[in-house]
C-alpha cells in the first residue's frame, strides 16, 4: 500500500498513511506517514472512541501541508494503554481462545 | 511501549513455514506532492487494505496472496454494513466499529464541519497484504486506482494499511 501511495504522489495526488507498523513503514517509505503505536487493526483507536479516531485522522491530514520532504514519518503522541503483541498469521482473540 | 518489530516477526513466521526470505521493499527517498489549496478546499478519499467489504459483496479471501481486488464503496455507505475477512490481523475491534480501520464516519464528519473541502464519490478497499508481485501494482492495479481517483478529482488520499 505504501507503493501505491508513492505512485499516486508522483501523479499529483497527495497521500497520508496511517500505519501501526513502524519498521515496515520506514522500509517502504510512503510520502507521509503517521505511526500509531496501536495493535494492527486499531489504526484509529478503539470501537466507539470518536475523539481518538478523529484526532488521528486530523493529525494524518495535517501532514499533507506540513511535510517538507517525502518520506516523513511522524509518531502519534499517545500509545495504546495496555501491552499488546503481534501473532503473525493468527487472530489475537482466536489465539487466546485456543 | 517499544514499537513491535514486524519485519523480524514476519521473517521468522514465514521462514519457519519453509518460504524463501521475503524481499522487503526498501526505499531511500520518497516523492512528495503538496496541494496548493488548503485542506478546507481539498477533495479527500479513503483507502483500507484490511479485507473490508460491504455485506452485499463477496467476502475477501482471508488468506489471500496477490489479491489485487479493489472495491469502490459509496461515500455514504452505512458503517454497520461491512464484513471483514483477513487472517493477517485481529479485526475484532474493527468488526464492532469499522472506523477503527476505515474511518468513514469520522471523515464524513470532518467534511460536514468544513475541515476538509469535500469527499470523493467513493471510498476504497483493496491492496490487501501479502502482494508479492509488486510489478503488477506498479504497472497495472496502482495506475488503474490512480485513474479512478483522478476521475473523481481527488486531491488527497488517506491510506490505512492493516
Amino acid at each position: 500500500m505504501g507503493l501505491v501511495c508513492r505512485l499516486l504522489e508522483e501523479r499529483g495526488i497527495a497521500t497520508t498513511y496511517v500505519a501501526t507498523g513502524r519498521d515496515l513503514t520506514a522500509l517502504v517509505k510512503p510520502p507521509r506517514a503517521l505511526f500509531v503505536n496501536h495493535p494492527m487493526g486499531n489504526n484509529f483507536g478503539r470501537p466507539g472512541d470518536v475523539a481518538t479516531q478523529t484526532a488521528i485522522l486530523r493529525m494524518a491530514l495535517g501532514l499533507i501541508h506540513s511535510a517538507e520532504e517525502g518520506g516523513v514519518l511522524v509518531d502519534y503522541p499517545t500509545d495504546w494503554d495496555e501491552p499488546f503483541e503481534f501473532l503473525p498469521g493468527g487472530n489475537r482473540s482466536a489465539a487466546s481462545a485456543g | 511501549m517499544e514499537p513491535i518489530r514486524y519485519v523480524d516477526a514476519l521473517n521468522e513466521y514465514y521462514g519457519a513455514m519453509g518460504n524463501p526470505p521475503y524481499r522487503w521493499t526498501v526505499n531511500e527517498s520518497a516523492p512528495l506532492y503538496r496541494p496548493e489549496k488548503p485542506l478546507s478546499e481539498c477533495r479527500v478519499s479513503l483507502l483500507t487494505s484490511g479485507g473490508v467489504s460491504q455485506c452485499a459483496m463477496p467476502a475477501f479471501n482471508p488468506d489471500a496472496r496477490n489479491d489485487h481486488r479493489l472495491d469502490a464503496i459509496a461515500r455514504d455507505a452505512a458503517a454497520d454494513d461491512f464484513q471483514i475477512h483477513d487472517s493477517y490481523y485481529d479485526h475484532s475491534d474493527a468488526d464492532a466499529d469499522v472506523n477503527c480501520v476505515f474511518p468513514l464516519e469520522r471523515i464524513r464528519e470532518m467534511a460536514e464541519r468544513g475541515e476538509i473541502g469535500s469527499l470523493s464519490d467513493h471510498f476504497w478497499s483493496g491492496f490487501m497484504g501479502r502482494i508479492y508481485n509488486r510489478s503488477k501494482v506498479l504497472e497495472d492495479s496502482g495506475p488503474a486506482f490512480a485513474r479512478a481517483l483522478e476521475d473523481e478529482r481527488v486531491d488527497i488520499l488517506v491510506a490505512a494499511p492493516s
